[in-house]
């Protein structure tokens, strides 16, 4: 039975955040910290409290586990001046958080762990690699729907998408056809337009293929490549694998988060990519969502990560 | 002050955190959350509600439902009397941690409110709740309708699965078919089970006979806008109670997800706290 403590510490603001420290069975070999991060608004237990299987599984390997919230959400101090989500959002991934997940590194210093692993779904996977970039005491990554981009759901026009959504768009249009309601909206203005345009234009106009240059930054992209990508999230990424660093990248199949990587980042950086091969492990859920609700899915990912683990950092 | 602590239920942990005001407070509360993803959505709400009572001199604890945020336990074994056990258990708590209080109150919002409302009602002749008896009682949004309230849940399933496959491939019907034979369904990555969906989804979860509680209660009518209709059921539950009141507060439903952040729910927190200065406490 692991131990089980609600906790707190100050981040560098002075603002109290709060959380829960879970600690591997009394006598186990004690392996490196991991701190699973908030995604999005959503407090430290995630979406469906999908950190509590995965938090299980870790303390069953010998990993303590830190779940904790970040300023002005969940039980945590202080105030956030947004009034819409996806301003948020939008913050979250240029690193508004990354300043909580040292403090949180510093506070468990202070308990003794000197080695840790970063995880976290969406919001919590880019914000664990920017604070990763920032400690070297970080030597790995549990990546669940790695966000490379800097739009947001709500204010993604159809311009952003990836030719995978767009293809998605077009098969939900045909299926909508036939719809009065549907066909009510379309003519009555209420349509999302651009996007119908970009996922018809597909039909007709295939963009020719990409030359596989080796591509260091997004501003190397050509602009219609360039689209909505994070500028942080290339170098961040390549620094952490260059100094050895040990990533799973977990994808759910039927999430937009899936394709933006493969089509934003992976393609375009195949090259530079190569060589760091090694540090990667990547896994896609089969027709899991965004937030891997059904248990099944739950399952896997918890699956995944403790073999991954295991691979990782078995005894030599 | 703000502490955080896990306490039980039986073998189950419970995650608290009490919010202690400067003083000695005589008027506790203990917050009930929605069920679901509805409570990680409210979750802001209910804190900076929290911090506001103890801001006013009252101590407030906000917990976590068995199979709800910190808490052990899984929804898929929750019912409605695990969620009344549960609620004991952290008024003891609450009456343990903050020895002096006369009088302890609730509120909830939607499901948790309707938990509230069954507990005040049980606590009328329980001599162990004594101190619950002529305290406020406060529901948000209540769900009157259980049987409504779980349909809207199961719907979320049906979307669920025509996002990832593109067709339903189990209808609502056979949803409830595979509870009732003892199965679960998942909603939001809850598995909802047999207890809890006959427990809690009948269609009259609170009805407008009189009640037995005797203290204030408070009946609020979340609404989008101004010409929202009043609700004829939450004004009729208002006026079940010796002392009842029916209110409302214009707020975006803060439950669920919306393009606005809810920080707080500054109407909301306002009628409360209106009320609960002129009911004198």
């Amino acid at each position: 039975m692991s131990e089980l403590r609600a906790v707190s510490f100050p981040n560098q603001k002075g603002q109290k955040l709060f959380g829960t420290l879970h600690m591997p069975p009394a006598g186990a070999q004690q392996k490196p910290c991991v701190v699973l991060l908030s995604p999005g608004v959503k407090m430290r237990v995630g979406p469906g409290r999908l950190y509590l299987p995965l938090t299980e599984a870790l303390t069953a390997l010998g990993h303590p586990v830190l779940r904790f919230d970040f300023f002005g959400l969940g039980d945590s101090e202080g105030e956030l001046s947004e009034t819409l989500l996806a301003d948020i959002y939008n913050h979250i991934e240029v690193g508004r958080y990354v300043d909580d997940t040292l403090a949180a590194l510093a506070w468990l210093r202070s308990q003794g762990h000197s080695r840790f692993l970063l995880g976290g779904l969406c919001g919590g996977a880019i914000t664990a690699l920017l604070a990763a970039r920032r400690d070297a005491a970080v030597i790995g990554l549990i990546s669940l729907g790695m966000t490379v981009t800097l739009a947001s759901n709500a204010a993604t026009p159809g311009k952003y998408l990836t030719t995978k959504q767009l293809d998605g768009k077009r098969h939900q249009y045909f299926r909508n056809l036939l719809k009065l309601s549907s066909l009510w909206r379309f003519i009555t203005f209420r349509s999302d337009y651009s996007t119908i345009w970009h996922s018809m234009k597909r039909l007709v106009v295939k963009p020719a293929p990409k030359p596989a240059a080796a591509i260091t930054g997004v501003a190397e992209l050509p602009p219609e490549q360039r689209g909505n990508a994070n500028p942080l999230f290339p170098p961040a990424y390549f620094e952490f694998l260059q100094r050895g660093g040990k990533v799973l990248m977990l994808f759910s199949e039927k999430d937009r988060l899936w394709s933006e990587y493969e089509e934003k980042f992976e393609v375009p950086f195949a090259e530079r990519l190569k060589p760091l091969a090694g540090n990667i492990e990547k896994h896609v859920i089969a027709n899991a969502n965004h937030v891997m609700a059904l248990a099944e899915w739950q399952r896997e990912m918890v699956a995944f990560t403790r073999g991954w683990l295991t691979r990782t950092w078995a005894p030599s | 002050m703000e502490e955080p602590f896990f306490f039980r239920r039986g073998e189950v942990p419970l995650f608290g955190m009490l919010h202690k005001p400067e003083g000695t407070p005589r008027l506790g509360f203990v917050t009930c959350h929605p069920f679901a993803e509805e409570k990680l959505w409210s979750h802001r709400v209910f804190v900076s509600a929290a911090r506001a009572l103890a801001a006013s001199g009252h101590a407030v604890l906000r917990f976590d439902f068995s199979g709800a945020g910190d808490s052990g336990g899984s929804t898929a074994e929750s019912s409605l009397d695990l969620y009344l056990q549960d609620l004991a258990a952290a008024v003891a708590e609450l009456e343990r941690r903050v020895p002096g209080l006369e009088r302890i109150g609730l509120i909830g919002l939607r499901l948790g409110a309707s938990v509230a409302a069954l507990f005040a009602e049980r606590a009328v002749e329980n001599e162990s709740l004594a101190r619950l008896r002529a305290a406020p009682l406060i529901l948000w949004d209540p769900v009157v309708d259980g049987e409504a309230h779980f349909q809207e849940l199961l719907r979320i399933n049906l979307s669920t699965q025509l996002a990832v496959y593109g067709k339903v491939r189990e209808t609502r019907d056979q949803l409830q078919e595979r509870i009732r034979a003892g199965e679960t369904v998942n909603v939001d990555g809850y598995e909802i089970g047999k207890p809890l969906f006959e427990s809690c989804a009948l269609p009259k979860l609170l009805n407008a006979e009189p009640k037995r509680h005797a203290g204030p209660a408070l009946v609020v009518q979340i609404a989008a806008n101004e010409k929202t209709p009043e609700r004829a059921d939450l004004a009729a539950l208002a006026g079940a109670y010796p002392a009842g009141t029916a209110s409302r507060a214009i707020e975006h439903p803060f439950w669920r997800e919306i393009k606005p952040f809810y920080g707080r729910a500054a109407n909301l927190q306002r009628v409360t706290q209106e009320w609960l200065e002129k009911t004198h406490v």
